[in-house]
């Protein structure tokens, strides 16, 4: 799952929004970091409503113009959960690892044994 | 009112297929210019990126695949075979190139090989650097064919543009000894453009949304060996009709020719017509392959090359163009009962 699709399926979790709405809430789910160009939006949400992931929920006239709200199907919540899941497991690791290989002097610990610095922090 | 930055912006969404912005234009419309000061709105244009990320939406649309409607997803399908069957054309004349040159080698007199090294050591350290990286890059065609089968498309197109770097420097004749400035032979730049070519296939066809490359009736390394395998003999058997185009001009006649049997089997058997990504494809690589043939005949005339050649080449233009407008004429009329299927076909939604 691209970050934008996991994203989009976060900013859809508490209620349906329209395009716009994605947009920002996106990009105040990622402070700032995510900033989804319209074309990318609708690439991102044409697959993932082929994918049977998001749905439409409902059509608004806005000032003349089309408002579409999409909102998250069952089979979007359980990919996205385990989107979720897979990324907490590679964060978990990737701090153990940094926990077990982080030099004894940087945070050095009363029970720290001489001779084996990688297993200071003692995360692991 | 319509603002001038929304007409700029439905002139941008123009590069997205009809039947696209049909069901999508007036949200994305709507999209782009929520809360944008109306007042402002005279006097701004789409940003670049906004810009590009059209463009890029409009590739995936008309590049499709299978829940695309019917025409994108023949056109997409066709893109996509040309890129796997180019690389793969492009993968075997690099092996062969380079094969049959070892094996020449090994029963060459010492005389023979320092000529042949001397292509590398001849002009300096440098440029000896130089001649080995442009003798090598093309190796990355065989690897970016793996990758494209193994689904690794990121690398598959870094790997075809390293092996497409070389056509650069001939294309500005620096450092194959015409020097900057001096015009590249037609030739040169019909396979340089046909090796850019396939690149943008590559990189525009196997899109995310793109189903995985599928070599159509053969394994893939059989496929690979088998072409080098028939490259290579078409050049031992003949000789002094074998040029620079004739390996990869038999490989393409023989496919088109293959396709051509399968195709009036099936037909005989009572199948329908004929899908068109295939013929489209097999039509698109063996044009490319003509236009180099046609621009090396011209070379070989003013060369005065011996007559064997000469028309061992025209042989080949012609089986070449037969192919070509046979396969077109099939591909199109297959192309044009999708146009129709997608024009009766109801928008999609999400």
């Amino acid at each position: 799952m691209t970050q934008a699709a996991f994203f989009i399926l976060t900013a859809l979790i508490d209620e349906p929004r329209h395009g716009y709405g994605i947009v920002r809430e996106v990009e105040e789910l990622s402070d700032g970091e995510v900033q989804l160009r319209v074309g990318t939006l609708y690439g991102v949400l044409d697959r993932l409503a082929a994918d049977g992931l998001i749905e439409l929920d409902r059509e608004e006239a806005q000032q003349g113009r089309l408002r579409r709200y999409y909102a998250l199907t069952d089979d979007g919540a359980a990919a996205l959960s385990a989107e979720a899941e897979r990324m907490a497991a590679g964060a978990r690791t990737a701090t153990r690892r940094m926990a077990a290989h982080r030099p004894a002097d940087a945070h050095p610990q009363p029970t720290a044994r001489p001779g084996r610095p990688g297993l200071a922090g003692g995360a692991a | 009112m319509t603002t001038l930055l929304e007409q700029r912006y439905r002139t941008v969404l123009r590069l997205l297929p009809a039947y696209y912005r049909a069901e999508r234009e007036e949200e994305m419309v709507e999209t782009y210019l929520d809360d944008m000061d109306e007042a402002d709105q005279d006097l701004s244009r789409p940003a670049w990126g906004e810009v590009a990320s059209i463009a890029a939406l409009s590739v995936r649309t008309r590049l499709g695949s299978s829940g695309a409607p019917p025409r994108y997803a023949a056109i997409g399908s066709a893109v996509r075979l040309f890129a796997l069957l180019s690389v793969a054309l492009l993968a075997a004349d690099a092996l062969t190139e380079r094969a049959l040159p070892a094996a020449w080698l090994t029963g060459a007199g010492p005389r023979d090989r320092a000529d042949y090294l001397r292509t590398f050591t001849g002009d300096g350290v440098l440029m000896g650097v130089v001649q080995a990286l442009l003798w090598a890059l093309p190796l990355a065609w065989p690897v970016a064919y793996a990758a494209l089968l193994r689904d690794r498309r990121r690398a598959a197109s870094v790997l075809a543009l390293l092996a497409a770097a070389p056509w650069l420097s001939y294309l500005v004749g620096w450092p194959t000894g015409q020097g900057p400035g001096v015009a590249p032979s037609a030739l040169t730049v019909v396979a340089a453009a046909t090796a850019w070519l396939t690149v943008a296939a590559v990189r525009c066809g196997y899109h995310s949304d793109a189903p995985p490359a599928r070599l159509p009736f053969a394994p893939a390394g059989p496929a690979l060996l088998g072409a080098c395998v028939l490259m290579g003999a078409s050049m031992v058997v003949w000789p002094q009709g074998a040029d620079s185009v004739w390996g990869s001009g038999t490989a393409v006649v023989a496919a088109g020719a293959a396709w051509w049997v399968v195709r009036i089997r099936s037909a005989r058997s009572g199948a329908g017509a004929a899908e068109p990504a295939l013929p489209l494809a097999l039509a698109a690589l063996s044009a490319a392959v003509l236009a180099q043939r046609c621009a090396l005949q011209d070379l070989l005339a003013s060369a005065q090359a011996p007559r064997a050649l000469v028309l061992g080449g025209w042989i080949q233009a012609a089986a070449l163009t037969v192919l070509v407008v046979t396969l077109a004429v099939s591909g199109t009329r297959g192309l044009l009962a999708r146009t129709t299927a997608t024009a009766a076909r109801p928008v999609p939604r999400a």
